[in-house]
């Protein structure tokens, strides 16, 4: 929409602050917010570099011993790790010779063979590792940055799409009102008469598991929330002389809908997002502890955290902490973001 | 109020509708074939054939919507594919376990939600209010999943307070043995979001003009607060309230698969895994409808609390 | 210090808020005042003057974010109320001071029956018991001309209009024989009608129970009807003050001398109101020579409407809709180059007409004839055609622009939207233009809406329908929300686009002295009916149906000498 300028004679340009920069500014002073708004970079950074392999590629490697201690925990008695060790000891002990009627007989020394070289390739277990290990001696800290990838990009994609619907379907009900509202409410009513947690268990039961499930799942069931916010903007807006105004220049009712009416609603779909994907971090988290979320051969927060509720009871707690805080810092920064965020996009409300 | 009840009333036949066609396209559509999962990996055609006759799956898709809704209003789902339980026996003996939970959590949560929002409202923009709502921020980031696990392993397994788990057949025993836990860590992690979403309410109240009235009456702020801020906050609490009441049923699906109770919640877990689809179809169908008669109760409700509720 | 006859005394009151962690915002710098026993006090202002922010302070009813300096005073029987403890602050309030605010709606509490709001400050100041109480409500509530007290004490306040909820206010506040009665633009709300009852129910009230009033408004023809003294403040501090009959007979201060010259009045019409600027730089008002105005039989039609209708419907019952007339069989015309004044109270339909006419809702039933050519009946694609040479301009300036477009983004619309302008730079050009014409800056063209003041934001929307280059304009209260020095810059604007480029005005307005001012016809509305349409001048000497007499009876009169000499 912006205009060209001619260069003839054209007044000492300042640029003037828009609203969006504003709101920026009031962000810059709002220093728990700016805290936050690092870790969440810091975060999504990290996102990012596990994604393109940079960090905890080798997360699934099985460095440690079993249920490794944390490196600064080095002294401590690791019954397990011994326990497992052993049975590894009995396990190479000879079996029994069944060569004469085993048929495959001939071929165990060429298996043999094989199975060394890549078990020389596999380093000597370790006894610690830095933040601990899992039952398979897995690093626990790479485990929860892997973790942290498949989670938050489950959270942001979900959110994303939930988004999506709901302001299109919003902004469709509370511009034209009518007709399309009524049909859209009732499709509102059917999704939300369905307690949520249900809705979604629901979902998850005729899906096949995988993260694209899961992320469609979060995306269906979750915009209802925000398609109610978007419309309340819509039909507020409506009413407001500065879209009369447009009609009676005569814009078209796209403009009215995108170029007038959604730069105004922005702020709110922008905090919806936000609040949203804390909350879908969170299901995703549940959904995959039960079960139901991602796939065995992914690792994210939730999936951890399945483990971790029979570790704590032989005492290894780093997983459940690992998991646990690595959630909970990234959350509340998000969430605090959110409140930054919505202060300063709308200073009246605060 | 007759007039609006009956209103009311026929307008959730399109909205249960609605419910019908969106379970029966999820389960009966997208959910693929049945007899697939439940025939297992040894499996023949013809076994397969058979259970798909069994379950009716074989039916054009205008019989088996029909079968459904038939279902649904002679309250008759067959029995469960898994245990071959009669489904309706499930969903009655599955109920009182979960509301055992559920209702005092809900009671204790709410009060003690008001009660610390109208405290720190009062107390706004202090170091205590700042502080307790960076508490709250904090609490709610922690997964109710870490609260479980570690609840129950610090009050089960090192401090013995409580059973670590299971359940009894007397409502007493279980109330005061077996519920204390599940109840205790469900209220920690509610009353967070809701001292914060309650506290809000406070202040949007705080900053209307017949605050400002009250106080010009010579009030003391204590009054103000308890007769005139309060009393109006209660509209949009009881907005919120009706909106969690029906998750009510479900609501305490993770503390019954952590602590072993036979509730609604856990069946559900259950069945999504087992892919036992008339259970699942019975309760989303019944509580959807219970949902509504709640949404409607409430919006009753409001005319007692907001006179400014017409009922045309 | 302490007189004897003074009431309450203010003394160098300072209040600032606080707004972010680094920026303050003065609201009153330094005001003295003093309140004599039993009179009148008003104070008067422009928006911003900080009039009701130094009233709260009285009270302590200022916002949490206020600070109020050590040196500020306000003595009240002997003591200093910004020091008083809250126990003592909280006996004065609502028994020896008491306040009546501006919006009744919201300032009493939704849910409570407005016999229970009278009664708790009964209850709580002279201990009376609930019996005791409720009937002394009743009492109060038929003192302050309530009809039924009986039975209105069981209404909630959405139940009662906006006039009666106005005087349950009045009846709480004089419910234990204040002293002092702070009335904070108790009228601005209210249809004129309804303020002159109000404004006669306090002064009334002051002289029966021999209270003080401090009466806060930004209306002088208010202050001439009501007050002893006045106080004329401007941003945070005071001009002028003295007695009523000083301030308007010889006003001293320039301030004061153009508000009361930028205010239209009733008995004459000169070419260009004064503006403040005249006086504040100038030697004043110096353009004095009258406008004539008026339709004649030969005057050429631009737009007539026929029977125009339209009715909103609610859903009430199980199926069923109720109809609501807004508009009923409304026809005029409108001369070419003339304006049209559409004058009523709220709820008569007058902003529904305007935006009817232009087709932002569909009209129920009648012609709008433009041109020969009915709007009405045509297509959208049809209309579009038409939609540039009708305009429209609303009353909040603060709404009517798009806050997230840029001033020239706004200007440069429409004319896209209509192909006007060869290319961007022409339609820029263009833009420049207009900013000059409506007297702004070419550096606005970069700015945001939020960057302007009212005034300004008026000026914009103006800037926004000459664009197109319209036949047409219709002010819908364009003038209403702005202060009186504002409002007369507007007007002039609005006059001088008329006489140059041949607009046509349609001008919406409640406020029967601007319409005087700019119409040549006016067209008084009542619950959607046409009461009658006359040239403006006839319309005010001989108004010829009773509801005009009536609304005309209601308009304050200003400053009457012949009070003053009683």
């Amino acid at each position: 929409m912006s205009a060209v300028l001619p260069n003839n004679a054209a007044p000492a340009v300042q640029e003037s602050p828009g609203l969006w920069t504003l709101a920026w500014r009031r962000l810059r002073q709002d220093r728990v917010g700016m805290v936050c708004l690092v870790v969440v970079v810091v975060y999504l950074a990290m996102m990012v570099a596990s994604f393109a392999g940079l960090v905890a590629g080798d997360w699934n490697k099985e460095r440690g011993v079993s249920y490794a201690n944390p490196s600064f925990l080095a002294g401590a008695e690791n019954l397990e790790a011994r326990e497992v060790t052993n049975r590894d000891g009995e396990s190479r002990a000879k079996p029994v010779d069944l060569s004469d009627i085993d048929p495959l007989a001939p071929r165990y020394k060429e298996w043999e063979e094989r199975a060394a070289k890549i078990a020389v390739t596999e380093v000597k277990r370790s006894e610690t590792l830095p933040f601990g290990g899992d039952k398979w001696g897995r690093d626990v800290l790479k485990k929860a940055v892997k973790g942290a990838e498949i989670s938050i990009f489950v959270g942001l994609t979900a959110a994303f799409f939930a988004t999506l619907i709901g302001t299109v379907l919003g902004a469709l009900a509370g511009y034209w009102g009518g007709r399309v509202n009524d049909f859209l409410e009732w499709f509102y009513n059917i999704f939300t008469s369905i307690p949520y947690i249900l809705l979604i268990l629901a979902f998850a039961a005729v899906f096949k598991r995988g993260l694209d499930t899961i992320i469609v799942i979060l995306a269906l069931t979750g915009w209802t929330g925000i398609y109610r916010l978007v419309r309340a903007e819509y039909i507020k807006h409506c009413g407001r002389e500065y879209v009369k105004a447009a009609q009676a220049i005569g814009a078209s009712h796209a403009s009215r809908m995108f170029v007038h009416i959604l730069p105004n609603a922005s702020h709110v779909i922008l905090v919806q997002l936000s609040q949203h994907v804390v909350s879908f971090i969170k299901a995703e988290v549940i959904l995959s502890f039960l079960g139901l979320g991602v796939p065995v051969d992914l690792v994210s927060w939730g999936t951890m955290l399945a483990e971790a509720q029979n570790e704590l009871v032989i005492g290894k707690w780093w997983q459940l902490v690992a998991a646990g805080a690595g959630m909970a810092v990234l959350v509340t920064a998000f969430s605090m973001l959110t409140d930054s965020l919505r202060d300063a996009l709308d200073p009246k409300l605060k | 109020m007759t007039a609006y009840v009956v209103r009311r009333l026929w307008q959730m036949i399109p909205t249960l509708a609605g419910v019908i066609l969106l379970i029966f396209f999820l389960f009966n559509w997208v959910g693929g074939d049945p007899a697939q999962v439940l025939a297992g990996k040894i499996s023949n055609p013809e076994q397969i054939a058979n259970i798909r006759k069994q379950l009716g799956v074989d039916q054009p898709y205008w019989y088996q919507l029909l079968v459904f809704v038939k279902q649904v209003f002679t309250f008759d789902f067959g029995r469960s594919w898994s245990t071959n339980e009669e489904v309706s026996r499930i969903l009655m003996t599955r109920v009182g376990p979960t509301l055992t939970i559920m209702v005092p959590v809900m009671l204790i949560e709410t009060s003690l939600s008001v009660l610390f929002a109208i405290m720190v409202a009062y107390v706004r923009g202090s170091l205590t209010d700042r502080a307790i709502m960076v508490i709250c921020t904090t609490a709610m980031s922690i997964s109710f999943l870490v609260y479980i696990i570690f609840g129950q392993w610090l009050f089960g397994f090192i401090l013995g307070w409580f059973p670590v788990q299971g359940w009894s057949e007397s409502y007493w025993k279980n109330l005061l043995t077996y519920a204390p836990l599940p109840i205790l860590l469900a209220v920690a992690v509610g009353v967070a979001p809701q001292l914060r979403l309650y506290r809000s309410f406070f202040l949007e109240e705080i900053n209307q003009d017949y605050v400002r009235t009250a106080r010009a009456k010579g009030l003391p702020e204590k009054k103000v607060m308890l007769k005139h801020v309060l009393r109006n906050a209660l509209i949009p609490i009881l907005t919120n309230v009706g909106i969690y009441l029906p998750g009510l049923f479900v609501g305490s699906f993770l503390l019954e698969v952590f602590f072993s109770v036979p509730g609604l919640g856990r069946e559900i877990v259950t069945a999504v895994n087992r892919s036992d689809f008339p259970v699942i179809k019975a309760v989303t169908v019944y509580l959807a409808v219970l949902t509504m008669v709640v949404n409607l109760l409430v919006d009753v409700m409001y005319k007692f609390v907001d006179p400014r509720v017409s009922f045309k | 210090m302490a007189d004897e006859k003074n009431l309450l005394e203010v003394r160098d009151l300072r209040v600032a808020f606080r707004l972010d962690r680094h920026n303050v915002f003065e609201a009153v710098k330094g005001v003295s005042f003093d309140i004599p026993t039993h009179r009148t006090v008003a104070l008067v202002g422009e928006s911003g003057s900080g009039k009701s922010v130094s009233a709260m302070s009285i009270l302590g009813l200022l916002p949490e974010n206020a600070i109020v300096p050590a040196d500020s005073r306000i003595l009240y029987g002997g003591a200093d109320l910004l020091k008083a403890p809250t126990e003592r602050l909280r006996a004065i309030r609502g028994k020896e001071i008491s306040v009546i605010f501006q919006e009744p709606m919201t300032s009493l509490n939704p849910v409570f029956p407005v016999g229970d709001q009278i009664g708790e400050v009964l209850r709580l100041h002279m201990g009376l018991g609930s019996r005791a109480a409720a009937t002394r409500a009743v009492e109060l509530l038929s003192e302050v001309g309530i009809p039924e007290p009986h039975l209105r004490m069981r209404s909630f306040p959405h139940e009662l209009s906006g006039g009666q909820q106005q005087r349950v206010m009045i009846a709480m506040a004089i419910a234990c024989e204040p002293k002092l009665l702070i009335a904070d633009e108790p009228t601005t709300a209210l249809d004129v009608t309804i303020q002159k009852q109000i404004l006669d129910l306090i002064a009334r009230l002051q002289e029966r129970h021999h209270m003080s009033v401090l009466f806060i408004t930004h209306d002088l023809g208010v202050v001439g009807e009501i007050a002893d003294e006045v106080v004329v403040m401007q941003s945070g501090a005071i001009q002028e003050k003295g007695a009523a009959r000083e301030i308007f007979e010889t006003p001293r201060h320039p301030y004061t001398k153009a508000l009361l010259a930028c205010r239209p009045r009733l008995d004459r019409r000169p070419r260009r109101l004064p503006v403040i600027d005249d006086f504040m730089n100038g030697p004043g008002a110096v353009d004095l020579e009258e406008r004539s105005r008026g339709v004649k039989e030969g005057d050429a039609a631009i737009l007539e409407v026929k029977g125009l209708a339209k009715t909103f419907f609610l859903k009430e019952g199980l199926f069923g809709r109720k109809a609501v007339p807004a508009v009923k069989d409304v026809s005029f015309r409108l001369a070419r180059g003339k304006t049209l004044g559409l004058v009523g109270e709220s709820g008569s339909g007058k902003t529904t007409v305007g935006l009817t006419l232009m087709r932002l809702h569909d009209a129920t039933g009648g012609e709008v004839l433009f041109d020969g050519k009915d709007l009405l009946s045509l297509s959208d694609r049809e209309m579009m055609a038409y939609r540039r040479r009708i305009q429209i301009i609303f009353q909040n300036p603060y709404a009517s622009l798009n806050p997230r477009f840029t001033v020239g983004n706004i200007l440069t619309e429409p004319m896209k939207i209509h192909g006007i302008g060869a290319d961007q730079k022409a339609r820029v050009e263009m833009a420049f233009q207009l900013l000059a014409r409506v007297g702004l800056p070419e550096a606005s063209f970069y700015k945001y809406p939020h960057e302007f003041s009212g005034g300004q934001r008026q000026r914009i929307a103006i800037a926004r329908c000459l664009t197109m280059k319209p036949d047409v304009l219709i002010c819908d209260e364009s003038v209403s929300a702005l202060d009186v020095s504002v409002q007369a810059q507007v007007l002039n604007l609005l006059q001088d686009l008329q006489d140059e480029f041949g607009l046509s005005y349609i001008f919406i307005s409640h406020d029967l002295a601007v319409v005087k001012y700019i119409s040549d016809q006016i067209m008084v509305m009542n619950q959607g009916e046409v009461v009658e349409i006359a040239d403006a001048d006839e319309i005010y000497l001989n108004p010829k149906q009773d509801y005009t007499r009536k609304l005309l009876a209601s308009i304050p009169r200003g400053w009457d000498a012949s009070r003053a000499a009683a």
